[in-house]
């Protein structure tokens, strides 16, 4: 649909990716105490990989791996307390001091969202299989895709 | 310790499970240690009367905790589980083939069984018991199916897995009203119980039981399960998953002994399980059917005696668990043997193995001369106790357990005779493959432990007296080697003389092939549930997205119509600030468009422009989160259409006016379910909203200031763990059915 004839399209999704992923790197840490989460974060990076995979960047191959990814970073999150004598879900908080960035404070609960966020995208990436997507792809990728997934 | 060998078996597990292929059948020597090491843990805790516990809170809040204890009974069953475990493991690397075909798998599948079995035993909580009780079930489905492209095995797999996890949920109805009545989930701290409730849930969980432990009417899955592996026979079917039944109905004795129905429902199933099992036994002609039969037998003596509850009947139920669990192994390991040596297990075509092995012979015979009860081994000592018991009993109790318990050990005797007369006695000469080490030595090892513990009575003596106080008898009385010039040893000498010659008998008329009549209800009655299950998707699943649709706004509008009478308009305002009603009518409006547009497009604007407007709305209420997720949801929506559209034709195809004035009426109802559920929901606000208890603990415990996202991580993170779930199977499904329709037509399954 959208391939070489569309070379504007190509390169607005191109151009624009890069901001939204770092949009949604931005939502996965802000969510703690601004808007944002998980789940948001994986809906940006989902809608990022979906257009890239329209323009033909990519192909929609690893959802499921993703997908169970984040089953395992959900419940190791969420089973691992009990390990050491704590309950399910126990949150731990991390909070130390950065050079630049001063102190920051982090837990557990960020990586939930990463694991959610990985089922989110890997979602998406499956049902873009599903629908078909993978035609799009008809030439090779004309730039390799990095640091998108999560 | 206890957590510490559950982690080992599991961490085994997975290593076999990721190893699979390269591992071979060495894997299966791999998959022996965790056993073997809970085995000598087990037996070093012999004879000790203090029972160590373990347990890890779950969800405090739900009373959810995985709770464990070994006490002296307890501990008999680990020694079986983890003893005959390793016994069957090192049978296996034996009795498969070098290259066959999923040994990894079947390895670790095995050892995830051994596990769950572990767990079950252990299991205190009976939230704990029901969850490892099911995985037995569904391990034990995995390896009756091992051979999985097998018809027969697929059939097997799924009726062992419909009777036994659906007693498992009969269970679990029982276990919610026992621990109702007996206020706590913990079976060491359960008192005896009355009242109807306890009684329902006490039949319920003996009717669990009796699925599990093969009881007639549910014992057709056991001798559909023979067609498994023979190491899976031995060690699942016969020794430890079968007995999970029995077990069940020992630890629960104390606390739902005193229920006049829990009694009659054992004795009901053990009794007829005794002799249906038995006459099954006498009729087949396929050496392990004939043990299976034998099993079915021989768990309803073990139900029979444990629901009695006297101290003499569960001291013999104790002994005879133990004696069945190492002759009944022995027997299965040694049929196992002949299979793949003479490559048949068919009574008829097997004759001269007396001669020709030697060893197993004489291994069969040591055992089978324990099934019937015979000295100087295990199986006579509980055969004595168990006469003992019964002559002891009174009124009506005393004949129909009297009676259960001598003529079915007749029975016994007489299947015992056949069997080995037929195997092992005269008949043209069997060619054999050559022998293999693997395969007999643990069979000869079960065969001689019921020598063995008939000598070593003495100690024995205690270790099963103190497990006996503990499944519910109150004082125990000693087990002797030699009862004496009484009774009960002329009832034993009796009971031989007519089973040996009744068995004697019967193996020379061999002419009436038998018919599997007795699995024919439950094949009828799975077939009843497929028919039942298939009818039931045609009808609900018809692939029309227009008829889900109306079936879910139809469900909701008949939802909301118990709140029609709390609706109430006190608390509902026109706006709160004129730019609401603005955005109420773009969604109005736009809603509309979309039911009159003819053109996808046009839909796909309407339906965005609706869901950016309850974006703006959430926005104007605050709602930061809700408003930044509905936005990106509304992107992503665009690009799934704009993907759908390339499948799809430009406009949508034409309705009759009438199915279109039926979907405008649900749609409406279900619009109006939603209202009245609002407003019936903001008439009585019964507390508080607990925002600034939440905002407290978000910052405190959680350690973020956004509270939605605290709630959605930390607080109510169980939630999200189930919400994210259902999405990883959405995205499986939504991969399967594009693969299912990728297949061409025919090959999909």
């Amino acid at each position: 649909m959208i391939d070489g004839h569309a070379p504007i399209i190509r390169l607005g999704i191109r151009a624009a990716s890069p901001f939204a992923t770092v949009l949604g790197c931005y939502l996965l840490f802000a969510g703690h105490n601004n808007p944002g989460g998980g789940f948001a974060a994986g809906l940006v990076f989902g809608a990022v990989l979906a257009l890239r995979t329209i323009a033909g960047f990519l192909r929609p191959t690893y959802g499921i791996t993703l997908v169970a990814a984040g089953v395992f970073i959900v419940a190791g999150v969420a089973l691992l307390p009990l390990l050491w004598g704590d309950l399910l879900f126990d949150q731990q908080v991390l909070s130390f001091e950065l050079p630049l960035l001063g102190k920051i404070k982090t837990g557990s609960a960020l990586l939930f969202d990463v694991g959610v966020a990985a089922i989110v995208v890997g979602t998406v990436m499956a049902v873009l299989d599903g629908l078909g997507a993978a035609e799009f792809a008809t030439d090779p990728p004309p730039a390799p895709d990095h640091g998108e997934q999560e | 310790m206890i957590f510490g060998l559950l982690i080992l078996h599991v961490a085994v597990c997975v290593l076999l499970a990721a190893t699979s292929r390269r591992l071979g059948r060495s894997g299966l020597l791999v998959g022996a240690v965790p056993p073997a090491v809970t085995a000598v843990w087990a037996a070093t805790r012999l004879g000790d009367h203090q029972p160590v516990s373990a347990d890890v809170a779950w969800v405090p809040g739900l009373d959810l905790a995985m709770t464990f204890r070994v006490d002296a009974f307890v501990d008999i069953m680990t020694l079986i589980v983890s003893g005959i475990g390793f016994g069957v493991f090192v049978y296996a690397y034996g009795y498969f083939a070098p290259g066959a075909d999923g040994i990894g798998r079947f390895a670790a599948t095995l050892l995830a069984f051994s596990t769950a079995m572990l767990g079950l035993v252990w299991a205190d909580s009976v939230w704990s018991l029901f969850v490892f009780w099911e995985l037995t079930s569904v391990t034990s489905f995995l390896l009756i199916g091992h051979k999985n492209t097998d018809k027969q095995a697929q059939v097997a797999a799924r009726q062992a897995l419909m009777i036994t996890a659906g007693g498992g949920l009969v269970l679990l109805a029982g276990l919610l009203l026992v621990t109702r009545s007996a206020g706590t989930t913990l079976i060491s701290e359960m008192l005896p119980v009355d009242g109807a409730t306890a009684t329902l849930g006490a039949v319920l969980v003996m009717v669990g039981a009796a699925t599990k432990s093969a009881q007639v009417p549910f014992h057709p899955w056991l001798p559909s399960a023979m067609i498994a592996p023979t190491p899976v026979s031995a060690y699942l079917h016969s020794a430890t998953m079968v007995k999970a039944g029995v077990v069940l109905v020992a630890v629960m004795g104390p606390a739902l002994g005193g229920l006049p129905a829990w009694k009659a429902c054992g004795l009901a199933f053990g009794v007829a399980s005794i002799f249906w099992g038995a006459i099954g036994a006498l009729r087949h002609r396929d050496a392990k059917l004939v043990l299976a039969w034998g099993t079915v037998s021989q768990l309803g003596m073990l139900i029979t005696l444990f629901s009695v509850g006297t101290a003499k009947a569960v001291l013999a139920a104790v002994t005879l668990l133990v004696a069945h669990a190492l002759f009944k192994g022995a027997l299965f390991l040694v049929v196992g043997e002949i299979d793949v040596r003479a490559g048949t297990r068919n009574i008829d075509e097997l004759g001269g193995l007396a001669r020709s092995m030697p060893i197993a012979c004489t291994v069969a015979v040591l055992a089978g001369l324990s099934m019937a009860g015979a000295p100087p081994l295990l199986g006579f000592v509980a055969k004595e106790a168990a006469i003992k018991a019964a002559l002891a009993l009174e009124g009506p109790e005393a004949w129909i357990v009297g009676f259960g318990v001598i003529a079915g050990s007749v029975l016994t005797v007489a299947y015992t005779a056949r069997f080995l007369v037929t195997v092992f006695g005269a008949g043209p000469e069997t060619a054999l493959a050559p022998r293999r080490h693997a395969l007999s030595v643990p069979a000869a090892v079960l065969g001689l432990a019921g020598l063995v513990g008939y000598a070593a009575l003495g100690p024995l003596n205690g270790v099963l007296g103190s497990a006996a106080r503990l499944a519910g008898a109150a004082e125990v009385s000693d087990l002797h080697r030699w009862p004496g010039l009484t009774l009960d040893l002329g009832i034993s000498a009796i009971v031989l003389a007519l089973g040996a010659s009744l068995g004697l008998v019967l193996s020379r008329r061999l002419g009436h092939v038998p018919a599997e009549y007795g699995a024919r209800w439950a094949d009828a009655s799975i077939e009843a549930t497929m028919t039942f299950g298939r009818a039931t998707s045609a009808r609900l699943q018809h692939g029309s997205l227009p008829v889900y649709l109306v079936t879910m706004a139809g469900t909701a509008a008949l939802a909301a119509l118990p709140f029609l009478g709390y609706v109430s308009f006190d608390h509902v305002v026109a706006w709160d600030t004129p730019l609401q009603a603005v955005l109420a009518v773009t969604v109005i409006g736009a809603a509309l468009a979309l039911s009159f547009v003819g053109t996808r497009l046009a839909a796909g604007l309407a339906l965005g422009a609706a869901g950016i407007a309850v974006a703006a709305v959430f926005v104007v209420h605050g709602a930061a989160d809700l408003a930044l997720t509905q936005l990106l949801v509304e992107a992503a929506i665009v690009v799934g259409f704009v993907l759908a559209f390339g499948h799809l034709s430009r406009s949508f195809p034409r309705v009759g006016l009438r199915w279109r004035a039926v979907r405008m009426t649900v749609a409406g109802l279900g619009g109006a379910a939603v209202v009245v559920g609002l407003a019936a929901a903001s008439r009585s606000p019964v507390a508080e909203p607990p925002l600034s208890e939440m905002a407290t603990a978000s910052v405190d415990e959680g350690g973020g200031s956004n509270i939605v996202n605290v709630i959605l991580t930390d607080i109510r993170a169980l939630d999200t763990l189930g919400e994210v779930l259902v999405l990883a199977t959405v995205a499986l499904g939504v991969l399967a059915l594009a693969r299912a329709s990728d297949r061409p037509e025919g090959s999909a399954s």
